[in-house]
């Protein structure tokens, strides 16, 4: 019958998946690159944010923990910014070839980011200047391992 | 002249005036140095490096300046800055010489200082893309200002550049076809003149000269601290 079908759980389960499907659609590789590109200019600001901090007497610890919490769910996602085919080929990105070339190395490149930004979080909470400054200093080490071979250069 | 010149009359003969004081040429050559040293540093990503040249800059510029206010004569604006008027009379061949910069090389001395003080301005402002390395004052702009300023900062490097060549090109022109010795000059102070020889350059005294470097030293020290202290 057209009344129970219409009712029936399975339909009703079908057609909100039906009506989601144009929402969770695949990004395409600009709208990727778009994303990708707006998740890291967030993490500059979060890292600005921690270094203004730690350049003042008196740093706002509720400012550095919002801020390294920003850093440290960033290393995390990160992992999943880079999807197949979002490389030069796909439009203007300093991402290099070798990203999806090398993923081991990528790999690498990317767990020492998230191996270190916990110990900025952690320091943070902890209210330890000190310790915030040197684990900024480690993790901007861990920015420019990965820049160094997979962004192309500026200019 | 009432004596006679026992020596043959010769142009290379010329008497050997006092142009350059030692704290004018040595700014001018500590620029030189740390023009380049900030380039490389850019260039190669060595930031903390990079800092600490452009402080230097700062207050060799903060210095040059104050010494053209009340240092030696030839290092005085109001000694060499002259108006259009003086400079096409200077571009005619109607300018008596004078020990110093002629009017024409006075305006590649105020573009050049007027760049360098935009350069360091911009780069003490500048936030890299990653938000990782910045100049001091950073702090008390955002981070899309500070992009900003690091694109500026980019940009004027490259006028600075060009005017550097100009500059360049001009000594080499002077050197070459009018036989006048000025990076001689620049690095020993001293300048071969015909008759009538212009007068030598009057120095400044020491007291000026050590208040200009504590002047120069506490401003930079300053704003490497973002004016906290």
């Amino acid at each position: 019958m057209p009344r129970t079908l219409f009712r029936s759980a399975m339909f009703r389960s079908a057609l909100v998946a039906a009506l989601l499907v144009p929402v969770v659609h695949a990004a395409t590789p600009v709208e990727a690159q778009k994303a990708r590109h707006e998740h890291y200019e967030k993490l500059g600001k979060a890292f600005k944010a921690v270094r203004d901090q730690t350049s003042t007497d008196s740093p706002d610890f509720a400012v550095l923990q919002q801020n390294a919490e920003i850093v440290n769910e960033a290393s995390v996602n990160q992992q999943q910014w880079f999807p197949k085919g979002t490389g030069p080929e796909a439009g203007k990105t300093r991402a290099l070839p070798e990203i999806w070339s090398k993923p081991a190395d990528f790999e690498a490149a990317q767990k020492m980011f998230s191996d270190r930004a916990p110990k900025l979080l952690a320091a943070a909470k902890a209210k330890d200047v000190d310790a915030v400054k040197a684990a900024f200093k480690d993790l901007g080490g861990s920015c420019k391992n990965c820049h160094d071979t997979f962004r192309a250069p500026e200019h | 002249m009432s004596d006679p010149d026992p020596r043959p009359a010769s142009p290379v003969e010329d008497a050997r005036v006092r142009v350059w004081d030692l704290p004018t040429r040595l700014t001018h050559w500590l620029v030189v140095v740390l023009v380049a040293l900030s380039w490389w540093t850019a260039e190669t990503g060595r930031l903390e490096w990079h800092r600490w040249s452009g402080y230097t800059l700062l207050g060799l510029v903060i210095f040059r300046v104050y010494w053209g206010f009340v240092g030696s004569s030839t290092a005085k604006f109001t000694n060499f800055v002259r108006g259009p008027r003086a400079i096409t009379s200077y571009l005619k061949g109607g300018w008596a010489a004078t020990a110093g910069h002629n009017p024409l090389g006075a305006l590649s001395v105020l573009a050049l200082l007027a760049l360098l003080i935009a350069q360091i301005a911009l780069g003490l402002f500048a936030v890299d893309i990653d938000g990782i390395e910045s100049g001091p004052l950073s702090l008390y702009v955002s981070f899309e200002a500070g992009r900003v300023a690091a694109g500026w900062h980019c940009d004027v490097f490259n006028v600075l550049l060009g005017l550097i060549a100009l500059h360049l090109i001009a000594v080499a022109w002077y050197v070459l076809f009018r036989k006048q010795a000025l990076v001689a000059a620049m690095v020993h102070g001293e300048r071969s003149y015909p008759e009538p020889q212009p007068a030598s350059v009057q120095t400044a005294s020491a007291p000026r000269l050590v208040i200009g470097i504590v002047i120069a030293v506490v401003l930079t020290w300053m704003v490497t601290r973002a004016f906290r202290f």
